[in-house]
């Protein structure tokens, strides 16, 4: 057992590191994200640097990386809040079209990669929380292709995709999961804001025209495709939290050694030391909630589903106490729409909503613990 | 990064496991399930079932008749141990005086004192604390004086755990009271039955006594048990208490009292239905689960990385394994409900079959309730591991 980065997952992660300090420091983001469109340029230099193709196979113009190697990678951009839709394609759709199989992985995973396509799992449903199972978006066979019906929501990055997989519910209550190119004529995009200043999308599809290829997987498989990409996004996106969360905490300790009240540092107050080692504490137990799940992600970890699930019930909890701190050390400066920790705080609590929140992921820890113990 | 457990893990972990199930006594781990407490002879029943199977010390090299065990083995032999319901193992001699002794100990300390630690032939004792230095331990005043081939003590501890038992103490004295208060301490090894020692128990708030206060009046040690240099105690203090902050993380006592916890959970029934079924009972119970992975987590990267030796991340560890233990008390108080409210420390002491009115988990509860109070306090408060945290990982 080793919890090492192997050379060349620290070399990624170094030249990440400049990149993201480079591109993505405050003035540029910011200008970035005021804008409504996907920067291309941004975009390009993430596919240069093979964050797109990390884990897609190396016959689909991939690097072919072990899913560990999400950790590093995340972890870099989630230090710098790295806003463009990385998880959403290049991780959870990339993992669903690689797990559903069949020609769909030679049409989509080399785009995905290469960064020409942007995908993004359409799964929610209005009303229905996190619960991943389609229920009123329809999708019925006609003319040879299919033809989609309802609504799908919280997409993230959904106007900025060129392609959504969506979940539908076949006539005989089956899952279908469909791949919808966003020019697809039927559907209407309301794009919006989230609170932490990326993006998000409704879908509704009013008798959507498919192709039969638009079929990725039905069943029992496309079920499992679902859950597998919905794990191989929690990891990546505990893994961003826990690198912004560490990020944090540097900018907070080292305003507490510079900034003077009473005549001395910040950082000679004992109260505030306290709360600092409180931080750090809650950083660590992220990063190793986050290492095992990103490890368990290996196709031979029987636990993955309780390592992504523990981890997003801690990095839910952590990351907001974390970020919410920091504000509160800061003082009146931490408050201010100026200053860059408020975009950490919302990153924080966005995390919640993506992919399960807390009460929905503790409950998945206990159901998969108590099975296994029953088993033994 | 290969978080994979070996072929070899794997076995080792199945050999403890079949050992610890069936090498525990029965009613050692009826006892240590009720949280009713050990005596002498308990203890050293245990590690002298592990000495005969040749895992006395587990922690040791092979030279000084350890298993020369990695600190995964290590890890793994705890927390199998713990959820058999084994006894814990003593940490003065094995963890604490004994790497000391490795380190700075001369030969003949070495040959007289660590093949006696591990069928505990001697109980040690910590002499560390005292009446004005608790968290400013480097304040401590017991005086220790050269008079010929002995030092001549005089001076007072307390929170001395299961002194009653012991046979020998490792103390630090100061022996120069110029130097500023960490160079003028020293180390040494004390015999107990010394004329001068006097024993006296502390009855803490479960109603239990394991620690005493220590009363040292002119104890003569001879010279020859002075450990490594005059004035340099401080440094060998700090060693030990390195060591004893990887142990103090619990992660087998939090294993084994999450099993009670379910247990306990399925067990106990609220308006008709287990109260395992219950959503908000479930939430709690799956939070202090999502707890404890984590800290193993932790555990198993400073084993992996550091060979087990942690830096400054021990107080991390040590933190978060000392709340999480009070977590799991605090949570199986609630589970018991009103059946904890009997409670009689007697209950304790007494036979494994006779434990008050309620279910047997229900005085159980309250003993762990009371009892792990401790830990946030003992081998550096809460407070003082948030100080080191601070200076030492943060640069404050």
């Amino acid at each position: 057992m080793d919890f090492i980065y192997t050379e060349e997952q620290r070399m990624l992660a170094d030249s990440l590191r400049r990149l993201v300090d480079q591109e993505w420091a405050f003035a540029r983001r910011r200008a970035r994200q005021a804008a409504t469109a996907l920067d291309p340029q941004a975009w390009a230099s993430l596919a240069e640097l093979g964050v797109l193709g990390l884990n897609i196979g190396q016959d689909y113009g991939g690097f072919g990386e072990v899913p560990a190697s999400l950790l590093p990678v995340h972890v870099e951009l989630g230090r710098g809040l790295v806003s463009e839709p990385v998880i959403p394609s290049a991780v959870m759709s990339a993992a669903l079209v690689d797990a559903a199989g069949g020609p769909a992985r030679e049409r989509w995973l080399p785009r995905i990669a290469s960064g020409e396509a942007i995908l993004s799992v359409a799964y929610q449903e209005p009303g229905r929380r996190y619960d991943a199972r389609p229920q009123d978006c329809r999708a019925a066979p006609q003319g040879g292709g299919w033809r989609l019906d309802g609504a799908k929501h919280l997409v993230w990055h959904g106007g900025a995709a060129t392609a959504w997989l969506v979940s539908a519910r076949a006539e005989d209550g089956e899952t279908l999961l469909l791949a919808v190119p966003s020019d697809t004529a039927g559907v209407r995009i309301t794009d919006t804001p989230t609170l932490d200043r990326a993006r998000c999308a409704r879908l509704d599809f009013d008798g959507a025209a498919l192709p039969a290829d638009a079929l990725l997987a039905r069943g029992e498989a496309a079920g499992q495709a679902l859950a597998q990409a919905l794990q191989w996004g929690t990891a990546a996106l505990c893994a961003h939290a826990a690198g912004a969360m560490e990020r944090l905490l540097e900018i907070t300790a080292d305003y507490l050694r510079t900034r003077k009240q009473f005549g001395q540092p910040l950082a000679s107050f004992q109260a505030l030391q306290h709360k600092l080692a409180e931080m750090l504490e809650l950083v660590e137990n992220s990063h190793a909630a986050v290492y095992y799940a990103a490890w368990a992600l290996d196709a031979d970890a029987a636990d993955a589903a309780l390592a992504a699930s523990v981890a997003k019930s801690m990095l839910n909890e952590s990351s907001k106490r974390v970020c919410g701190e920091a504000i509160q050390v800061h003082g009146g400066i931490g408050y201010t729409w100026e200053y860059d920790l408020h975009l950490y705080w919302k990153r924080a609590k966005h995390l919640e909503p993506l992919y399960g929140d807390t009460v929905y992921h503790r409950e998945r820890v206990l159901e998969e613990s108590l099975a296994q113990h029953a088993t033994v | 990064m290969n978080l994979t457990w070996t072929p070899q893990e794997r076995r080792f972990r199945e050999e403890v496991r079949a050992f610890a199930e069936a090498g525990v006594p029965p009613e050692l781990r009826a006892k240590v399930l009720a949280h009713q407490r050990l005596e002498r002879d308990d203890y050293v029943r245990w590690h002298n079932i592990l000495a005969d199977r040749g895992w006395g010390a587990p922690s040791w090299p092979k030279e000084y008749g350890g298993t020369g065990w990695n600190a995964l083995q290590r890890l793994i032999f705890e927390v199998e141990c713990f959820k058999a319901g084994a006894p814990r193992l003593l940490p003065f001699g094995l963890s604490m005086i004994g790497p000391v002794l490795m380190k700075y100990g001369s030969p003949a300390q070495r040959e007289r004192f660590l093949p006696r630690i591990i069928r505990v032939e001697d109980w040690w004792c910590q002499g560390y604390s005292e009446p004005g230095s608790g968290s400013d331990l480097a304040s401590l005043k017991t005086r220790a004086e050269r008079d010929g081939d002995h030092y001549v003590v005089n001076g007072q501890k307390t929170w001395t755990t299961l002194a009653q038992y012991a046979d020998w103490m490792f103390c630090l004295v100061r022996t120069d009271t110029e130097a500023r208060p960490q160079r003028g301490i020293s180390m040494l090894l004390l015999d107990m039955r010394s004329p001068g020692v006097t024993v006296r128990p502390i009855r803490t708030l479960d109603g239990g006594h394991d620690v005493n206060e220590v009363w040292l009046e002119n104890v003569r040690v001879p010279v020859e048990n002075l450990v490594g240099e005059e004035n340099q105690g401080w440094t060998y203090a700090k060693y030990l208490l390195g060591h004893e902050r990887t142990g103090i993380a619990g992660l087998g006592h939090c294993h084994r009292e999450l099993g009670v916890l379910k247990r306990m959970a399925a067990q106990a029934q609220s308006g008709g239905r287990p109260l395992l079924s219950d959503p908000r009972m479930r939430d709690r119970i799956s939070r202090i689960e999502v707890d404890i992975m984590a800290l193993e987590m932790l555990l198993l990267r400073v084993a992996a990385n550091n060979g087990g030796t942690p830096g400054p991340e021990a107080s991390v560890l040590k933190i978060r394994g000392s709340e999480i233990q009070q977590d799991l008390a605090m949570l199986q108080m609630e589970v018991a409900g009103p059946d904890a409210w009997p409670y009689d420390p007697e209950w304790m002491f007494a036979e494994a079959d006779d434990h008050g009115p309620g279910p047997e988990m229900a005085a159980a509860a309250g003993a762990g309730y009371a009892d792990m109070r401790k830990t946030t306090i003992y081998g550096g408060t809460t407070e003082v591991q948030k100080g080191i945290i601070a200076r030492l990982m943060l640069g404050l």
